[in-house]
């Protein structure tokens, strides 16, 4: 169909980019004059499409920003990234990246982490449902076997390290907060951001939880995971830990591998 | 099955808790499809107490039929399977493109009226409705644009359409009315050639009327001119379940209440008159 490809083409290139309307409008019909004016509108209705599907997934980051400088932070993303699915919720992946590289991201350095958590966010809202888990079976087996089960993670879970308190900045701009607005800026945190039931909970957690989370995230057993936190700080729990993310089904289940 | 009276509402994130509390007397909910195409989490619970309390249609915006690229597979198994695992009473997508060259714009662009598009179309819509395996509605858009290759009316191509497919026709008769103001077209004569079997689902919304056009906002209430459209389409293609559509300035849900008790006493009188 070379007729409809080129006329899409152009079309595509017009609402791109306002200085190729001309391509366009040799497929329009009527006055060149009004259909210049008429291709704006749908040019502004990709602009606010893209505008409002990041809103969507980057609410901290737009209330952070204001409504106009967030519009600005759109187009950026729109000319760096634009959308190339007709599923708005996978659109803004890169958001962390474009403000990394944007005068934004130089002016409030934190940003760009903000955004690695709110996408991490948005992603474990959507995310599969985790079975429920009783982990009781676990302690039925011998120490040896113990230390080699790896746990099953609730689709969604993720960890995002900063050296800004990103998590207390969330934190404060979750619709009815109401306690101090002040942070910290000397501490850098390590964000958990995982669902909790059908509500995404973020959790600052201290660098040895950190390195036995993403360790185990990444596949490692539970024993050769507890090492690496141990390594970091001395003091590391793990049945604290565990208990906590067991109770809260972020933990939703372990594989063993069976003797021989 | 949603009775050709039913009138139902968009369900919108702002109007859940209140639907769920208050279960207000609806012939059906429509959601957008893309906004469920997510594993699971609280928008899901959402979609499946509704559909437990309502029938459900699930309106698609970002399938893109009519894009030149080859058609969007990944988006279509997305839809496969919320249509599987809600199995709402409607499914519906519209007669328009979104984006080509692998670029999208999240727009429901119109198409060229031509026999080329007829064809892409009409293979198009077999294919998604093998998958899916139940037949369709397909809906006219609203256009600011028309184009000089056109070489037939939209609603010709919408039935024929209907005709090589076996599916239906979803009525938006705010994007009728905008687009016969935009172009200086009758909106009477687009209800002349359809016949009431092709007709699966009806809409109304709002408009914005702005100096360089009718834009197709769904921000407002139903203007009177559409009413009067509805009454005629009523009449002459019999009620249809018909749909109040308001996706932006949502108000409160009182107002959609409002203009969906419009609509049934409409599509109820004219019903009789019909039969």
């Amino acid at each position: 169909m070379p007729d409809l490809l080129a006329c899409e083409h152009d079309i595509a290139g017009a609402l791109c980019d306002a200085r190729e309307s001309a391509r366009a409008l040799r497929w329009l019909a009527g006055d060149a004059v009004l259909n210049e004016r008429r291709l704006a509108i749908y040019r502004a209705n990709a602009a606010a499409a893209t505008t409002k599907a990041l809103g969507a997934a980057y609410p901290v980051i737009e209330q952070v920003l204001g409504p106009s400088a967030f519009a600005i932070l759109a187009r950026e993303y729109q000319r760096m990234a634009p959308s190339t699915s007709g599923d708005l919720n996978e659109l803004g992946a890169a958001l962390a990246d474009v403000v990394a590289a944007h005068e934004m991201g130089r002016s409030l350095p934190y940003l760009a982490d903000l955004a690695r958590l709110e996408w991490a966010a948005h992603r474990a809202y959507g995310a599969a449902d985790a079975a429920p888990f009783d982990a009781r079976a676990i302690a039925q087996l011998p120490a040896h076997r113990q230390a080699a089960i790896r746990f099953v993670w609730a689709a969604g879970t993720a960890l995002v390290v900063s050296e800004f308190p990103i998590v207390r900045i969330w934190r404060i701009h979750q619709a009815g907060f109401d306690g101090e607005f002040s942070v910290d800026w000397s501490t850098g945190e390590v964000a958990l951001v995982a669902r909790e039931g059908l509500r995404v909970a973020v959790h600052a957690v201290d660098r040895g939880d950190a390195a036995f989370i993403a360790a185990s995230l990444a596949g490692e057993p539970v024993g050769a995971a507890a090492e690496r936190a141990l390594a970091i700080d001395a003091a590391f729990d793990l049945g604290r830990l565990l208990t906590g993310l067991i109770a809260s089904n972020t933990i939703c289940g372990y594989t063993s591998e069976q003797e021989p | 099955m949603i009775s050709n009276l039913a009138v139902g509402v968009g369900l919108r994130q702002p109007h859940y808790a209140e639907v769920f509390e208050r279960r207000p007397a609806l012939g059906f909910l429509e959601v957008h499809s893309e906004n469920f195409f997510l594993d699971g989490g609280a928008s899901m619970r959402v979609l499946e107490r509704a559909r437990a309390a309502y029938p459900i249609s699930l309106h698609g915006v970002g399938l893109s039929l009519g894009s030149a690229d080859a058609l969007a597979e990944q988006h279509l198994a997305k839809l496969r399977r919320l249509v599987e695992r809600i199995e709402p009473d409607l499914v519906s997508e519209h007669l328009s493109w979104g984006g080509v060259g692998g670029r999208h714009f999240n727009d429901l662009l119109p198409l060229p009226s031509t026999r080329d598009v007829l064809d892409l179309m009409s293979a198009r819509i077999d294919r998604v409705q093998d998958v899916l395996k139940r037949p369709i509605l397909v809906e006219n858009v609203s256009a600011y644009v028309a184009y000089r290759d056109s070489e037939m009316s939209e609603f010709a191509l919408l039935a024929e359409l209907v005709r090589r497919t076996g599916c239906r026709l979803l009525l938006d008769l705010n994007n009728l009315y905008v687009n016969a103001v935009n172009f200086g077209t009758d909106p009477l004569a687009a209800l002349n050639e359809l016949a009431p079997a092709m007709i699966g689902e009806i809409h109304l919304a709002g408009h914005a009327d702005t100096d360089a056009g009718l834009i197709d906002t769904h921000g407002t209430r139903v203007c009177a001119e559409v009413w009067s459209l509805y009454d005629a389409a009523c009449r002459r293609l019999g009620a249809h379940p018909t749909l109040i559509e308001w996706d932006t300035d949502l108000p409160a849900l009182d107002v959609l209440l409002d203009e969906a008790g419009i609509a049934a006493s409409v599509a109820a009188r004219r019903e009789v008159a019909h039969a």
